[in-house]
């Protein structure tokens, strides 16, 4: 995934400045990590101690704006606004952008209507101008955007960081796939054995009539032709023909 | 048979890699009609070789024209245009030149072209060469000259003097030799690189030819031509049930690896959960993406559709069905009447429907 490639580097760059400072050096750091452009990963560094201390102390505030940018949304934010230092223009960007991220996580369509409710944002042109421009060129998201239904139908969006609780139900949704693509497996090498059981019928019954036209063909040329032996040749013809649908 | 054997041929390229089988035959087999085979277990150079399928189908194809060529046989005694011996067993020989690029020990053969081989003075054609080597020059020119190929089950001692003509263009020519003998049993290419390597054999320094391994490398293009060509044997065999077991064979295979490949993740992501592996978040992040995606689709426009279409199929299969019924039905009240219209008067006992 080319994002946690552009990513990976800065990932880097931003956890040994993070270790290397202390204090309210930090929450520049911070603050600086946050507004970066193509920075859309914090777990990493959250996860840093230097950052874990700032826990209780008067910068505790910091840390939680990076915790509100790991896992939070835009509206998380406006409810906590008291607690919460002021936001510089892209940061409050970036968090948008998150918050797209994670709605695109519950559903994969998304109206505008709660679009334009979350992100604060009044008319569908500036919602679709933001869309486009900081969202599908950032790539962060990939989609296509419905204007006669009025929603947004996502196909891809990155990921963002997890909470502790999300790794459990990933595992469920892999052993789920895991379960359906097993059945799947199953029922197609029923259905590979089932063609080849009745073609091997077919070509069974096949000879079976084919032997009894010859042996007929014998008799008939010892015996006279008023014998009537013939339906029952075209009777077992009919019988190949018949529908063999096994549904 | 020419797609016969490019069939073949192409089937077992599908990404096989080839294995180097140690040779059991030494190298001081000494015959008393001075045809001596000289081979060495495995190469010592530490050279990798890289082998397209592009050559292998454009040697195949060679041999294969140039078989055919041959039947009826020719009406002139001297066919100059038959490259190499004259019938040996109704097994030409054919020659040509393989090109390709060397970075650094890693050696990669992409093309190859055709050559006339003159029987009396057991050379290739050089200025023909030269000329050909000019125009790749101009379309490729990180292309090399990098040896000679022929076909033939072993390799000959005429083979030497080849290799040897080809010094002067490539210090170590390499020299690809395809077996065009079809052996069902045979698991493998027939197709072996030689290199020449100078061994003291009785004291005498000699070039022998030592083999070495190769791995099958294709480009995108070359792996859709080979798959097609792969995926035309069905239609030979084909009855309805061949097809359908050949097409749901593809997709299961393709289901199955996509499920190792799950279950790779869900051993991973256990673990990460157990704690026995360290979180990488960079790879849960793509992960939780992943999983995102799914359910891929699952609209109710799309079972609408989905279900029409199943639907359609089926209704088609069934009509398709009482057309043959009907058809049948039909002959056999014409064989019925034929058979008992006889005894009837006419007007009389009318026909059977």
């Amino acid at each position: 995934m080319d994002i946690e490639q552009k990513q990976a580097e800065l990932i880097d760059h931003f956890v040994k400045k993070a270790s290397a400072q202390v204090g309210s050096a930090i929450g520049a750091v911070i603050v600086e990590a946050t507004s970066h452009a193509s920075l859309f990963a914090f777990s990493e560094i959250l996860a840093v101690p230097t950052v874990a201390e700032l826990e209780g102390t008067e910068n505790s505030v910091y840390l939680e704006v990076l915790r509100v940018f790991a896992h939070g949304t835009w509206s998380d934010y406006k409810s906590n606004s008291g607690s919460l230092p002021q936001l510089l223009p892209d940061q409050v960007l970036k968090l948008k952008q998150l918050t797209v991220l994670t709605l695109a996580e519950t559903n994969k369509v998304l109206p505008y209507d709660q679009l334009m409710l979350e992100l604060d944002v009044t008319n569908v042109r500036e919602l679709e101008d933001f869309i486009i421009n900081e969202c599908i060129y950032a790539g962060i998201v990939r989609g296509k955007l419905d204007q006669l239904r009025r929603c947004f139908e996502v196909q891809f969006a990155a990921g963002r960081d997890l909470r502790p609780g999300q790794l459990g139900s990933m595992i469920q949704t892999l052993s789920n796939w895991l379960g359906t693509s097993d059945n799947l497996l199953i029922s197609i090498q029923e259905k590979i054995k089932w063609a080849d059981t009745m073609s091997e019928l077919d070509k069974k019954q096949r000879k079976e009539v084919e032997d009894k036209v010859e042996e007929v063909k014998k008799s008939v040329a010892v015996k006279k032709l008023h014998t009537v032996s013939r339906p029952t040749l075209t009777f077992e013809g009919l019988k190949r023909s018949t529908l063999n649908l096994v549904e | 048979m020419q797609s016969n054997q490019s069939k073949e041929k192409a089937s077992k390229a599908k990404g096989k890699e080839n294995q180097a089988k140690a040779s059991s035959r030494s190298g001081k087999q000494k015959k008393k009609n001075l045809e001596i085979k000289r081979m060495a277990s495995s190469s010592s150079s530490g050279l990798t070789f890289k082998l397209h399928p592009l050559v292998i189908v454009n040697i195949s194809d060679h041999y294969t024209r140039v078989k055919s060529q041959l039947n009826p046989p020719p009406l002139t005694s001297t066919s100059a245009t038959v490259n190499g011996v004259e019938n040996q067993q109704q097994a030409p020989r054919v020659y040509g030149c393989v090109m390709g690029v060397q970075r650094g020990r890693t050696v990669e053969i992409f093309n190859s072209f055709e050559l006339l081989y003159d029987p009396s003075t057991h050379s290739l054609d050089r200025p023909f060469l030269k000329k050909k080597q000019e125009l790749y020059k101009k379309v490729f020119p990180h292309f090399y000259i990098l040896g000679w190929y022929s076909t033939g089950s072993d390799a000959q001692e005429s083979d030497m003097h080849i290799h040897r003509a080809l010094m002067d263009i490539n210090e170590s020519p390499l020299y690809v030799l395809l077996n065009p003998a079809i052996n069902p049993a045979q698991k493998d290419l027939p197709v072996t690189i030689y290199e020449s390597e100078l061994h003291v054999i009785d004291g005498i320094p000699q070039l022998i030819f030592v083999r070495s391994s190769y791995t099958i490398e294709t480009v995108e293009a070359e792996r859709i031509s080979v798959d097609h060509v792969a995926h035309l044997k069905p239609s030979d065999g084909g009855s309805a049930a061949t097809q359908l077991a050949a097409h749901l064979t593809g997709i299961h295979s393709a289901i199955k690896m996509l499920n190792s490949r799950i279950r790779v993740l869900h051993h991973y992501l256990v673990g990460m959960q157990k704690g026995d592996i360290p979180c990488e978040n960079s790879l849960l992040r793509q992960v939780s993406s992943l999983l995102r995606r799914l359910p891929a689709i699952e609209s109710e426009k799309f079972q609408d559709d989905f279900l029409m279409e199943y639907n359609d199929t089926l209704l088609i299969t069934y009509l398709a069905m009482f057309t043959n019924c009907s058809s049948t039905m039909n002959e056999l009240v014409d064989k019925f009447n034929t058979a008992y219209d006889r005894h009837s008067r006419r007007g009389g006992r009318t026909a059977f429907i």
